[in-house]
């Protein structure tokens, strides 16, 4: 179960010397994703170019039973591409090429190290984009995206990843090549593309990905409605859902995060509000119009006290710049703070927000809140100072009791983010332990030796020896996604 | 340890009540698995039920055939062992519905069509119109991963599972993924479930993403003498901004009694009644350029029950990418007239997936070597295949229902199998390569 | 797995580093680890690999800071790798001063991590050379006569530099032909009609002796955007080199001399050479806090800037024009748009955008020369993205990016004039008889 010398040569020889990482300093910068809080260095890297070399890197690794840990941009919140155990990570980087692309199909082909935003920037002058959108998409990886079923705010209406990845190519947990799905959209048997989607690499290192494209859409509207109280806001957004209108996106801002944005960038929010809401609508032009103006009227019928409507493309991208540098102006509120990425059912959205104050006030800290919110997928972020004695602690204790609070009200403990070493824990908070049995021999099936990414996904693992650290305390403060 | 058949009815009606038990032959030549008779069937209640009766066929070492409608009983492989069936159609309750979620939680022996009026009381759908009809129950739906020409718009069983309960082959109940539309929260245990055919657990309760009914809806056919023709057409719809809810493909005898010509590219707009006249007009001008005729349907175009299918002979899903389906759809009215049978397709023409229903007179052979496996030879090297979903035994016997799996991604099935079912108790040997 | 470990700040020691200008703490912990640098990276671009990022480059700064890591070798290395474009600037949501952090690390790596002794002499030799324009002058006479005795048609022909790659990088990157000289520019010129101010024109090292005409048709172009233009004598160097390869003493004596030569009367001291204005708006930093250092700072301008807003009397050029962004204007000073206005604004002109315009071309510098292998693969991606333009004129304004691309040009056969915009610009502005 160790990396030793010979290993590392026999890496070299199968992905050239200039394609191993194997120097103290080197490994030290492959330690930890964006959640910081949890460090576990590799014991080497190696950058693969082609499947033949990520399948011969997992078979020796199999054969010393070494932990393997994939790895795309690292651009991840959760403690999903660091090696708690060490062994040898697999960084996707070098595998960045678009394969094909195959418009009348509406589909592409591309190895799993290609920036999301590059396939859009390459199909985009001939009308097409590739749908799902995290925060992180300027650097974050298809294979990346694709492996923790990343969401984002257009996810709303066009799916989370999972329904954009029509085919994988996957070198297994147990040495194989197996090609999933495809360009054609269906094929007899299990649906592996599913599972292996949002598996997090603990099913197997991806090597190509086929993903849905979408044409654009004819028009697209923006607008921003403002309201006094993060209450009006969220009752805006039941509404809004209930009368059958599914926005592109809906987005809830509240007071500290507006605040936070007004002084960093500047989008023009109105910084005397309680929460705006930015509601986007694509489609065919009537409909968008119709639906613009129902929405309006929810929000008129919601106390909005304002709503602004983008009147070119300059001002809807100063409106989607507050929204999605919100999380780099945070740290203007606070040195630190705590991200949870729990999911509440649309119509209990005023309940928890209730819950998010009353919270906030038990334990004396802010709460800013920005998220997906017609999704119902909160991001409260919890602030705090680590320099004020017991407040880490404190936050640790108000971010557990939120996740418990959208459990209770029927939801999940990850809607986007994804489990990693952070939530491992949590998933008995939605499971049972039969749940949970089902899905460690799920794991099993690809990975038989206990090799792909041990210590993630699953509360405890067969090769996760110690107990991890206990999930909260990552200092995140400035330009987390969320 | 095997006991006595009358101590294994005990047993069952132990569980499920006298009257849920069920051994008089005509209610087992109803309930038959592609023509296999089973022993006895039961009407379980309860999730519990359903667990209990599971737990003894596991530990008699019994094959149990789950039943929802009973429309796709002929689906894959005749079973390998059979004895009893579980009819779950008694589990058809609606658990939770809170439209301002837009989710609904239901037991999966419900039909479509006992959800739909719920679901529209409160102008809201779920969106699956399998080609056999609203008489089938939801967890059929699920296990076959059945589509029609909604799927353009709103996808496939699979994007609209949020969450599960199946009960494994040893009777653990088990859940899988969420009740709200946003999870990621482990492995996508529902994207496991569907399409698989009850082989790895038999589904009791699903928690299904709905989406809000369209204000308006119109459709428009436009045919054109050949399917070949229509090619054209679909390109220019899938190249367009355009936003059809539905996108079909007719050809052969499922044009009959809907449109004239020989094939009809149906689009039908589903939105506010503005945008469904400026999309319908963009798209006749569309269709008159690339020559085809236009007319619009009748209101009940979708509703009608399709009568093609059920008079075929045989019926055969075949999966080819979308671009091809319009040349595809030629090809085999073509074959069909030179083997002189009547050939109807109903292709989800957005999405490369063709229904394809024939009717006629052929030797088992000759359904074989003239029909299934040219087509399969024309698909399979772009990734297509052709599924048999419905064919005389004769004909079933001669071939591969399923069609070829890559064999690691077999391998890997069959582990998954093996490791959910050991004892081969769910559907043995009906689902691909026997597993 | 382990827990971020502390600082460890012993007495007159930050980890690894010593408290003579070290890299500022705040600074590097301002990096939140996102990564959105990695992709706009140049060194990542090329190896995919974390340490050679500026994430990863930061993490190796915090580390050496906490003092988990030394000043070794392999982070000397990953850290020489660095070109110092300050991309990763641009893109940084959370505002990491990455140029002054890398400095300040390079300033303690060159006083407390000795280098091979062939290291130190390349590299002091190279900015004793390129910060004198009087050794340089001399050196490049001396490289006219390599070139016109037929010697480097010799040398290129019978590749007898190919094993020494840093001295093949330096002859490669002589022009094809001796720029012409006009001699110096007067010390005072005067505004054409009504005078807007008074500028003080930087001539820069590189820039007077490879590029003297660019420096003409700068002084030339202010004069007709209404400005009264000064070149003092003596100006020296402003340090940008020395401060980049983390000589910082030797930057900071530079730039007091720079300060001393250019007074108080000039409303802005103008520069066409970006990694020169880059590293004059640095001044206050790396100065000790000083009104009147922070009021210089203040007036530096790239000359398109001060042209972009002037009304030139421009003529017709027939030209299909792509532009690349220096690093020190796009990132170091954050100027893009006015370069781009000034060249559409000429009349027949089609400017036509660069696909990865602001991704560097490689010169860097002094890094061309010292880091040949990585240089030359950014210059293949750089001319391969212009000749995909298909433009005639490829325009820059910084001298080594000129130097850079055009011997990238050169060396690929790519038949494109590469000119800086005030040459452009000074070719569609009516000829003036002598300077006024």
């Amino acid at each position: 179960m160790s990396v030793t010398p010979a290993l590392i040569r026999a890496l070299e020889r199968i992905v050239g010397p200039e394609g191993v990482v194997a120097t103290p300093e080197g490994r030290l910068t492959y330690e930890c994703d964006m959640h910081t809080f949890y460090k576990g260095a590799p014991d080497a890297v190696c950058l693969p170019t082609s499947t033949e070399q990520v399948a011969s890197v997992v078979r020796l690794c199999l054969e010393g039973r070494v932990p393997l840990v994939p790895r795309g941009s690292g651009t991840g919140l959760i403690g999903g591409a660091m090696a708690p155990h060490g062994g040898v990570m697999v960084s996707t980087t070098r595998m960045n090429r678009i394969l094909d692309v195959d418009l009348p199909n509406r589909c592409a082909t591309v190895e799993p190290g290609l920036i999301n935003l590059w396939l859009t920037n390459a199909v985009k002058e001939r009308g097409y984009f590739f749908a799902p959108d995290p925060s992180s998409q300027m650097v974050s990886s298809i294979g990346g995206n694709a492996s923790t079923n990343a969401g984002g705010p257009h996810c709303l209406k066009y799916g989370i990843t999972v329904n954009h990845v029509l085919g994988l190519e996957v070198v297994t947990g147990a040495g194989e090549v197996v090609r999933l799905g495809g360009k054609v959209q269906e094929r007899p048997g299990y649906d592996l593309t599913g599972v292996v989607v949002g598996s997090e690499g603990t099913l197997g290192i991806l090597t190509q990905v086929t993903v849905r494209l979408l044409h654009a859409p004819a028009a697209v509207k923006t607008a921003l409605a403002v309201f006094s109280s993060v209450e009006d806001a969220s009752e805006a957004v039941s509404g809004i859902i209930a009368a059958g209108i599914i926005p592109a996106a809906l987005e809830l801002l509240d007071a500290p995060i507006i605040r936070a944005i007004e002084e960093g960038i500047g989008a023009g929010y109105p910084k005397g509000a309680g929460a705006v809401l930015l509601i986007e609508l694509d489609g065919p032009r009537a409909e968008i119009e119709t639906q613009a103006r129902r929405a309006a009227e929810i929000c008129r019928d919601r106390q909005a006290l304002e709503i602004r409507v983008a009147r070119d493309d300059a001002e809807r991208a100063l409106l989607w710049k507050g929204r999605k540098e919100a999380a780099g102006a945070v740290g203007r509120l606070t040195p630190n703070w705590l991200l949870q990425d729990a999911v509440v059912p649309r119509s209990k959205l005023p309940q928890i927000m209730r819950e998010v104050v009353t919270i906030s006030g038990r334990y004396g800290l802010v709460i800013a809140n920005v998220f997906h919110a017609g999704d119902g997928n909160l991001h409260p972020l919890i602030c705090y100072d680590d320099r004020e004695p017991g407040q880490l602690e404190r936050a640790v204790q108000a971010n557990e009791e939120l996740l418990r609070a959208c459990l209770a009200l029927g939801g999940s403990v990850t809607g986007e983010h994804g489990v990693g070493v952070d939530k491992a824990k949590s998933l008995a908070l939605q499971y049972a332990e039969a749940d949970l049995n089902f899905m460690a021999r799920l794991r099993r099936v690809f990975d038989p030796q206990n090799v792909m990414n041990p210590g993630k996904l699953l509360p405890s693992h067969p090769a996760c020896g110690e107990a991890l650290q206990p999930p909260g305390a990552g200092r995140l403060p400035a330009g987390t996604w969320v | 340890m095997p006991v006595s058949s009358h101590a294994l009815t005990d047993a069952l009606s132990g569980i499920v009540g006298k009257d849920r038990l069920l051994t008089d032959s005509a209610s087992l030549a109803r309930c038959a698995v592609d023509g296999a008779l089973p022993v006895w069937i039961v009407r379980p209640e309860s999730v519990d039920d359903v667990s209990r009766l599971l737990r003894l066929a596991a530990e008699e070492r019994l094959a149990v055939a789950p039943r929802g409608s009973g429309t796709l009983m002929g689906l894959g492989n005749p079973p390998r062992r059979l004895d009893g069936v579980l009819d779950l159609s008694g589990l058809a309750a609606v658990v939770d519905y809170e439209p301002a979620d837009l989710t609904a939680t239901v037991q999966c022996g419900i039909s479509l069509a006992a959800l739909a009026p719920r679901l529209a009381a409160q102008r809201q759908f779920l969106p699956l119109d399998p080609l056999d009809g609203s008489a089938r129950s939801v967890g059929g739906v699920l296990a076959t991963n059945a589509s029609g020409p909604l799927r353009y718009r709103y996808g496939t069983p699979r994007d609209l599972l949020l969450g599960v309960r199946f009960v494994q082959a040893d009777g653990t109940v088990t859940w899988g993924g969420a009740r709200v539309v946003k999870s990621v929260t482990g492995y996508d245990i529902p994207k496991l479930m569907v399409g698989s055919l009850g082989t790895l657990g038999v589904l009791v309760e699903a928690t299904l993403r709905l989406h809000p009914l369209p204000g308006a809806e119109r459709t428009w056919l436009v045919t054109f003498p050949t399917a070949e023709q229509a090619a054209g057409l679909l390109a220019a719809i899938l190249d367009s901004p355009l936003q059809p809810n539905r996108l079909a493909i007719l050809s052969g005898t499922a044009v009959a009694g809907r449109a004239a010509g020989g094939a009809a590219v149906a689009v039908s707009f589903g939105s506010v009644p503005e945008a469904v006249t400026a999309q319908g007009e963009d798209l006749v001008a569309i269709a008159r350029g690339e020559g085809g005729r236009v007319t619009t349907a009748e209101g009940g175009f979708w509703a009608r029950p399709w009568r093609f299918p059920a008079e075929a002979t045989v019926m055969l899903k075949v999966a080819a990418p979308p671009s091809e389906a319009a040349a595809l759809c030629g090809e085999i009215q073509r074959l069909a007239g030179e083997l002189g049978i009547a050939a109807g397709i109903l292709g989800e023409a957005g999405n490369g997936v063709l229904h394809l229903a024939v009717r006629g007179n052929l030797p088992a052979a000759d359904w074989d070597t003239r029909l299934i496996t040219p087509l399969r030879e024309r698909v399979t090297p772009a990734g297509g295949s052709v599924v048999v979903e419905r064919a005389p035994r004769e004909v079933k016997e001669r071939l591969d229902v399923w069609g070829p799996v890559e064999p690691t991604t077999l391998a890997l099935m069959k582990r998954l199998k093996s490791e959910f079912d050991p004892l081969g108790t769910l559907n043995p040997g009906r689902y691909v390569d026997q597993i | 797995m382990s827990i971020r470990s502390e600082t460890l700040a012993g007495a007159g020691q930050l980890g690894a580093f010593d408290l003579r200008d070290p890299p500022d703490l705040e600074g590097i912990r301002a990096c939140v680890h996102c990564g959105i640098c990695l992709p706009q990276c140049p060194t990542y671009r090329v190896l995919g690999e974390e340490m050679d990022s500026p994430r990863g480059r930061i993490y190796l700064m915090r580390a050496a800071a906490e003092g988990r890591v030394g000043l070794t070798p392999t982070l000397v290395r990953h850290l020489d790798l660095c070109l110092g474009c300050r991309a990763c600037e641009t893109a940084c949501p959370s505002g990491v001063p990455f140029g002054r952090l890398l400095e300040a690390t390079r300033g303690q790596i060159a006083r407390r991590a000795p280098r091979p002794l062939g290291e130190r002499l390349l590299s002091g030799a190279l900015l004793g050379l390129l910060s004198h324009p009087k050794r340089l002058g001399w050196a490049l006479g001396a490289a006219r006569f390599y070139r016109q005795a037929g010697l480097q048609r010799l040398v290129r022909a019978t590749r007898l530099l190919a094993p020494w790659s840093r001295l093949r990088a330096l002859e490669a990157l002589l022009p094809a032909s001796p720029p012409g000289g006009d001699g110096p520019l007067p010390e005072v010129l005067a505004a054409r009609g009504k005078q807007r101010g008074t500028v003080g024109l930087l001539l820069g090292c590189v820039q007077r002796l490879a590029f003297p005409q660019v420096n003409a048709e700068t002084a030339r172009l202010l004069t007709w955007a209404g400005y009264e233009v000064l070149v003092p004598r003596d100006q020296g160097c402003c340090g940008a080199l020395h401060l980049h390869t983390g000589r910082i003493d030797e930057a900071r004596a530079l730039a007091t001399h720079l300060l001393a030569r250019f007074g108080r009367e000039v409303d802005f001291l103008v520069t066409n050479s970006a990694g020169c204005g880059s590293a004059m708006r640095e001044y206050p930093h790396w100065l000790a806090a000083d009104r009147e250092v922070e009021a210089f700072a203040l007036k530096v301008r790239d000359v398109s800037e001060l042209l972009a807003e002037a009304d030139l009397p421009l003529r017709r050029l027939d030209l299909t024009v792509t532009y690349h962004d220096p690093c020190h204007l796009a990132h170091g000073q954050r100027v893009r748009l006015e370069p781009r206005k000034l060249l559409a604004a000429i009349p027949g002109v089609r400017l036509v955008e660069l696909a990865d315009s602001d991704l560097c071309c490689g010169s860097a510098g002094v890094y061309s020369l010292l880091e040949p292998e990585m240089a030359g693969r950014l210059l293949e991606w750089k001319v391969q993205r212009i000749a995909a333009t298909g433009a005639g004129v490829l325009a820059t304004g910084n001298p080594g990016c000129l130097l850079q691309i055009a011997r990238g040009c050169r060396e690929r056969g790519l038949a494109i004039e590469v000119l800086h915009p005030v040459e452009l610009l000074g070719r569609a502005l009516p000829e003036t008889e002598g300077i006024e």
